[in-house]
């Protein structure tokens, strides 16, 4: 096959996003489990990953300059190389984000907590992490079907994030926790409705690499058949 | 809820027949039929269902599309799928070769070229050629610019048509001081420069140009893709080209010409905007030419 060496310059840069998408996802995974089990040593594990995601991304996005400079690339080829940036860019931020939570839990160990709000903080965190997971999966996959349902998915999420919000505010009679760990859980909640809208955005570059359209457009133009389909 | 999904909507518009692609194309430019574009001095054309054959062999088939007016339109597409030969029914080039003919219609502006009535010789004069290598005449820098003018009955000040022309192919600036030289004393580019601004001079309002910068080096290909973003300023272009950057990079619209078995004669496969076939071209083979999967 013609530009054989190309193709396998865009597989390998492929599978390193994927990889690098693998060691976030450990990372949220760790996040997770230090916030279920208020587990300060999971959270320590991951202090220090931020300089190293963004040194990879910056490879990545280096590598992409590059092939873009020698192969001149068009149609599918370029999509691939924005969609690869692009969500490098979402697994940097991602990486980041993951950091700031682990700092916070870190910092708060031994606090005083309130427990509904707590409560709420991981199951955004749960619920963030799988929509993030998600998004890389429908990345890898090409699954374009399933992007749409991510939104549905994070949804979930914003709710989450408004009722957790609402408890920040108006703590319960006597409870509420220590005023550091519910400044930082303002924080924090705020962190992981960001994971999960770049899960979402992750997800939804598969849609652009696929068809050219942009997630938007592709929802918009999938809303106007139905409401056509209904109608008539 | 009846859902159509993201993959049934992307399926079904890669299936759409390029016949069907073409037609909502037509319809959706209203500039297309061919006429002047308003913006410039001169015409648009409009071809359809063309065929062009050697003797009993068909080349080209079934090819309709609208070449805009002061717009570039690039053919691009493997080796031997009649880009060249469809060019040359654009000027009525093709049928000077024995047993060539051609069957469709060409409209320029509101004459079909192909008419009975119509004059080849003057077609050729309103829809000039470029050929791949530069072919100046055994004359002066001067004569070779001067002389199909004069021949075509030309009578307004020649001094000046000439020094038009060839600012027109920007390459006044190299020769002005050396007019009375032999147009082979200039470099390849230059040569071809020469050649445009030969067939500027007889003022045509379509310029087709066959791979014209295919064997001249990367500076004098980047002064020629310079001169035709001038020159569409002014006129109608079409150009075949093998270089897909060079497509991309100067041309509005993009034909893709391909032939879908071996030994079946050449169609024009996907014609869009230029953004859009270097983009998200509709159908597989296209997508696959422009990436340099095949061709």
């Amino acid at each position: 096959m013609p530009r054989e060496t190309f193709q396998q310059e865009l597989d390998g840069l492929v599978s390193d996003v994927l990889d690098f998408g693998g060691e976030v996802k450990d990372s949220l995974e760790n996040m997770v489990k230090a916030m279920e089990g208020r587990d300060a040593g999971a959270a320590r594990q991951e202090l220090g990953v931020d300089v190293r995601y963004k040194a990879w991304g910056m490879d990545i996005e280096r590598e992409c300059m590059i092939l873009q400079a020698r192969q001149a690339p068009v149609a599918r080829d370029l999509r691939l190389l924005y969609t690869v940036q692009s969500v490098t860019n979402h697994l940097v931020r991602s990486g980041t984000l993951c950091e700031h939570i682990c700092h916070a839990i870190v910092d708060t160990e031994g606090s005083e907590r309130d427990e509904d709000l707590e409560t709420a903080l991981v199951e955004m965190a749960r619920t963030a992490r799988n929509v993030f997971n998600e998004g890389l999966d429908v990345f890898e996959n090409r699954d374009i079907e399933r992007a749409r349902d991510l939104q549905a998915k994070d949804d979930k999420v914003d709710l989450l994030y408004s009722e957790a919000m609402n408890l920040i505010a108006n703590p319960s009679e006597g409870g509420g926790g220590a005023p550091e760990w519910r400044m930082r859980a303002a924080l924090m909640v705020h962190y992981l409705e960001r994971i999960s809208d770049h899960g979402v955005d992750i997800g939804g570059s598969a849609v652009f690499l696929v068809t050219g359209q942009r997630i938007e457009d592709a929802m918009q133009q999938y809303l106007d058949r139905n409401v056509d389909h209904d109608g008539g | 809820m009846k859902g159509v999904s993201l993959v049934e909507t992307q399926k079904t518009g890669r299936e759409r027949k390029v016949s069907e692609v073409s037609r909502d194309q037509r319809d959706a430019r209203q500039k297309g039929d061919g006429a002047p574009s308003g913006d410039g001095s001169t015409l648009g054309m409009k071809i359809q269902d063309l065929a062009a054959f050697y003797g009993s062999f068909k080349a080209v088939t079934d090819v309709s599309m609208d070449v805009q007016a002061n717009k570039v339109t690039a053919l691009i597409g493997p080796s031997g799928c009649g880009k060249s030969t469809f060019i040359r029914c654009l000027n009525r080039m093709h049928e000077v070769i024995p047993g060539a003919r051609a069957e469709g219609h060409v409209m320029l502006g509101e004459q079909d070229i192909y008419a009975k009535s119509a004059d080849p010789v003057n077609i050729r004069r309103r829809v000039g050629m470029v050929f791949q290598k530069p072919n100046p005449f055994s004359k002066s820098i001067y004569e070779n610019v001067a002389w199909g003018a004069r021949i075509n009955g030309y009578r307004g000040d020649m001094d000046e048509l000439v020094e038009r022309s060839l600012k027109q192919a920007a390459i006044w600036e190299e020769v002005k001081d050396r007019l009375k030289e032999s147009g082979h004393g200039l470099s390849g580019g230059q040569q071809q420069r020469l050649c445009i601004a030969r067939t500027l001079a007889v003022e045509p309002e379509v310029i087709l140009m066959d791979e014209p910068a295919s064997a001249l080096d990367p500076v004098s290909t980047q002064k020629i893709e310079d001169t035709m973003d001038q020159l569409k300023q002014s006129y109608t272009v079409v150009i075949v080209t093998h270089n897909m950057q060079q497509a991309a990079r100067i041309s509005d619209y993009t034909g893709f010409f391909y032939i879908e078995n071996m030994g079946d004669p050449g169609q024009l496969w996907e014609f869009d905007e230029t953004e859009k076939m270097f983009s998200n071209p509709e159908r597989k083979e296209t997508e696959d030419y422009v990436t340099g999967r095949f061709g």
